[in-house]
């Protein structure tokens, strides 16, 4: 049989290059996010805007989370470390950049120096989580299982004690204008009060943006050999290595990819008007991603998606219940695992659910 | 350049005190099928793993078509051109049966992640070509129809196959199978000898085979290497193997006065046919 080299030489060149598979997904994120963005407003009020926006911010953290929880099968559980750092980061650079530009922070907003200074932010805290996810990741090479979350948990709660000894936030322009790294040099990030004064800057437009493109990227992985490969790793790790998968590479490219996307879901929360605080890098936090991610099914972006919304909206609906609310949410949850363990949609997305039932009638129909 | 594909020499571990293999000699030449046989717990999946790196071995040299592979992590080895199937099948369970066969040529693509991200021409007409090859593959195994299955509920049988079918998408040179026939009813072993002379034949690869089915290595294999508590203790053609006394004494004890005037019975352990 003729090698795989073979195979992709044979394959001709206008199958190979769809400007519409390149191009249009892309489009399609941005009519998603102005839809949202432009549409939302009309149909609800602004309290629920709110919670759209903070459901958009824990869709893009489950959906992360997923790709390594779900795809690779590594349990981590410091997801929240990963969207502290995000979260300070890009806060920081929208607060002393604007300081340091403009003197106050409340620099001149849309599309101006106040959002490229947040959008600036939230890829340099996308990038220091990914350092970090590329850290965590290594112990993910010889620990599984228990171990590992133990150890992801106890990098979540280093993360926490260290910005709990971070120093006291500047509020003047002169503190930090012509001296601006050596007022950074005491991380003034203020300590376990919490960054306070953030702008929020993340309209439902970039939260969007960032759920639509996180999906795309989750979905693009999945279904390509390298999302296969992490899939492996999950069935068997044993037989991955034996057909080749260089389990070191996959396993820190999963852990790395969440981290960044993670570190982009901390930054969008911290300029949604809630201050980033030390506690949020604490296991708290993390549970809440990991439960979605569980109960959207390991491994299912739609289920992910869905269960973000699910379990950020329900508190807000169980508002009528008042004191009762918490207790309605943990029965749900209790009775969602005891009725359906593998979560909402198991590996499989929505559509699959509708889509395979009949062709696998079809196909047991054959082979009797 | 050896003229065997496969070439491993002096090779062994030991675990703690247990010698689990001592200083194994296996050369392959291409296109061959040999046989490793020996009384349970004689090292012969040890043997397998120190071939395929899972476990690295503390002597000897081995090289996979001319390569060096002792020391490397698994995945090198694989792609040096050794690949294996298990003996307690280990397929991606909830992977679909096209996705599984699809895993094995992994390797021998390019995984990018701009080009995944950006779904690129070179990525696209990879993904085409893995794509059509698993289909080729499993075509060649009958398993086309089960494509979309996952792997979990196919027959016993089939899984095996589905195994073999996914070792050979990673354009292995040398091929292990780790005991292939057990579990199969006569029937099914017939036809496995068959797929795996065919194997050999179209894909052009040597084959090296652990089994405990005599009736089924004696019939394939063109040589055999016996193991009995990590030691080599004969190798040849079958023939030769099945009127060893050192073989037949492994399998069957050694030998008492009275064995020895009656004639000795060939180590042909039964297998229900």
């Amino acid at each position: 049989m003729k090698s795989l080299v073979d195979y992709i030489q044979a394959v001709p060149a206008r199958q190979a290059l769809r400007l519409d598979v390149v191009l249009l997904p892309w489009l399609a994120c941005l009519v998603v996010a102005l839809l949202v963005h432009f549409g939302a407003p009309l149909v609800v009020n602004d309290y629920w805007v709110n919670v759209l926006r903070r459901i958009g911010v824990f869709v893009v953290a489950a959906v992360s989370l997923n790709i390594v929880n779900g795809f690779t099968g590594q349990f981590s559980m410091g997801h929240a470390g990963f969207m502290a750092i995000g979260g300070y980061i890009a806060g920081g650079t929208t607060y002393y950049g604007s300081l340091y530009l403009h003197g106050s922070v409340n620099a001149p907003e849309f599309l101006t120096q106040g959002v490229t200074l947040m959008l600036t932010g939230l890829i340099l805290g996308g990038i220091l989580a990914a350092a970090f996810g590329y850290l965590v990741g290594l112990p993910s090479l010889r620990l599984r299982g228990d171990y590992l979350a133990i150890v992801t948990l106890g990098f979540g709660e280093i993360i926490r004690v260290m910005l709990e000894l971070t120093g006291k936030q500047l509020y003047e322009a002169s503190e930090v204008q012509g001296r601006l790294l050596p007022a950074l040099a005491s991380f003034p990030l203020n300590g376990p009060v919490g960054f306070e004064r953030i702008p929020g800057y993340a309209s439902l437009f970039w939260i969007y943006l960032l759920v639509a493109i996180t999906a795309l990227v989750a979905f693009r992985i999945k279904q390509s050999s390298s999302g296969r490969a992490f899939l492996s790793i999950r069935e068997d790790e044993i037989a991955s290595r034996a057909m080749g998968i260089n389990l070191t590479k996959y396993k820190i490219r999963a852990f790395t990819l969440a981290a960044f996307f993670g570190g982009i879901a901390g930054g969008l929360l911290a300029h949604t008007g809630v201050n980033p605080s030390p506690t949020d890098a604490a296991f708290q936090r993390s549970f809440e991603i990991i439960i979605m991610v569980v109960l959207g099914g390991l491994g299912s972006i739609s289920g992910a998606v869905l269960a973000a919304i699910i379990l950020i909206a329900l508190p807000e609906l169980l508002r009528g219940f008042a004191e009762f609310r918490l207790i309605v949410y943990a029965v749900l949850l209790i009775t969602m695992m005891l009725v359906r363990p593998q979560g909402l949609f198991g590996v499989r997305e929505i559509w699959d659910i509708a889509r395979r039932k009949p062709a696998r009638r079809g196909a047991s129909g054959r082979a009797t | 350049m050896s003229r065997f594909v496969l070439d491993a020499q002096g090779i062994g571990i030991s675990f703690g005190g247990l010698k689990a293999v001592q200083s194994l000699t296996l050369q392959i030449p291409p296109r061959a099928l040999h046989g490793l046989i020996g009384p349970n717990g004689a090292g012969k999946t040890t043997a397998f793993n120190l071939l395929t790196g899972v476990y690295q071995t503390q002597t000897g040299t081995i090289a996979v078509d001319g390569q060096a592979t002792h020391g490397l992590p698994p995945h090198d080895i694989a792609k040096a051109g050794l690949s294996r199937t298990f003996q307690n099948i280990r397929l991606f369970s909830e992977l679909s049966v096209l996705d599984n066969v699809r895993m094995g040529s992994h390797l021998r693509g390019r995984h990018g992640l701009w080009h995944t991200l950006l779904r690129t021409p070179r990525f696209v007409a990879q993904e085409i070509a893995m794509q059509a090859r698993a289909m080729d593959l499993l075509t060649v195994f009958g398993l086309q129809d089960l494509a979309e299955e996952q792997a979990k509920n196919l027959p016993y049988g089939s899984q095996r196959r589905l195994e073999i079918c996914r070792a050979l998408a990673t354009e292995p040179k040398v091929l292990l199978l780790d005991e292939p026939a057990a579990g199969l009813n006569p029937q099914e072993t017939k036809d496995l000898a068959r797929t795996i002379h065919r194997v050999r034949d179209e894909f052009q690869l040597a084959i090296l085979l652990i089994e405990h089915d005599m009736g089924l290595v004696m019939e394939i294999c063109e040589r055999i290497t016996v193991l009995d508590y990590g030691v080599t203790i004969a190798e040849g053609e079958p023939a030769q193997i099945q009127t060893n006394p050192k073989v037949i004494a492994a399998y069957l004890g050694e030998p008492t006065p009275d064995d020895a005037a009656s004639g000795v019975a060939t180590p042909t352990t039964a297998h229900g046919a």
